[in-house]
């Protein structure tokens, strides 16, 4: 349980961080273009 | 925008899909649920290599063209790649922790080779950050982009030149060393994250173009825009 508890985490932290970055993307656009 | 708001929005669905599977594929009997880490590990390095592979491909169109828009592609492709390596190096870790018994190895030909791969694009970017000048931050690394792309095959094939502790591929042009069912959800994964590749691709490669544009409006409004001479200035 332990294992499956740490890989979930493993997937959550790697997605958050692409998704962070495309949300930072994002942002840097919006405040170019306003 | 609207255009890459959805492909970002496609591609969470597809990842999302492609993690369903990757919880309900059967499990490697060794390594048990740390085998699901390689649905992430192997798709993104995969996606590394092509980021890397795209920048030498930009570089070389931007030295033959010299036209702003491919040195643009080579710095977004490259920022991507650099994003997807640390998170290949990241899960990688994760699962020699666990399966190992040891999350790093400067021994093994594949770890070492993939950090300083890594070094070098991190490298690429500074390098653009060092001189302000679009012209010259173009050459360089459009040299450097063609220069470091060496390394892909080198990190690729570093498992058969060098019988270290990183493993061969399970995907060979022979069949997969895997069952069916865990294999269509590798490949799913491959698939989703390199679609969640290009969607991010595109939206660095808008926000360049606006900067770019933002920062050829304030140019040509600098020079519309002059200070008054002090003869031109009347009293009050």
């Amino acid at each position: 349980m332990s294992d499956l508890v740490l890989v979930i985490g493993t997937f959550a932290i790697c997605y958050a961080v692409i998704f962070g970055y495309a949300a930072y993307l994002h942002m840097r656009y919006r405040r170019v273009k306003g | 925008m609207m255009r890459v708001r959805m492909l970002l929005g496609t591609a969470a669905v597809a990842v999302a899909f492609g993690m369903w599977l990757a919880f309900t594929s059967p499990t490697d009997d060794l390594q048990g649920e740390f085998s699901r880490i390689l649905h992430i590990h192997a798709p993104v390095m995969w996606v590394a290599f092509l980021a890397f592979g795209v920048t030498a491909l930009a570089s070389i169109m931007w030295l033959v063209r010299k036209t702003a828009r491919w040195d643009r592609l080579g710095e977004a492709s490259a920022e991507s790649g650099v994003l997807f390596t640390a998170i290949g190096l990241f899960t990688g870790m994760v699962w020699g922790q666990a399966v190992w018994g040891r999350a790093w190895d400067w021994g093994d030909a594949r770890l070492a080779s993939t950090a300083v791969m890594f070094f070098v694009y991190v490298g690429y970017l500074a390098l653009r950050r060092a001189t302000p000048d679009p012209e010259m931050k173009a050459r360089r690394s459009a040299i450097l982009g063609v220069v470091a792309v060496v390394q892909v095959p080198l990190v690729y094939f570093s498992v058969y030149l060098f019988r270290t502790l990183h493993q061969t591929p399970s995907i060979r042009p022979d069949g997969a060393a895997m069952p069916q069912e865990m294999l269509v959800a590798l490949l799913v994964n491959f698939a989703a994250i390199t679609y969640l590749f290009v969607a991010l691709l595109v939206t660095r490669l808008q926000v360049a173009k606006a900067e770019a544009d933002a920062t050829t409006d304030s140019r040509l409004a600098g020079d519309a825009v002059k200070p008054p001479r002090l003869s031109e200035v009347k009293d009050v």
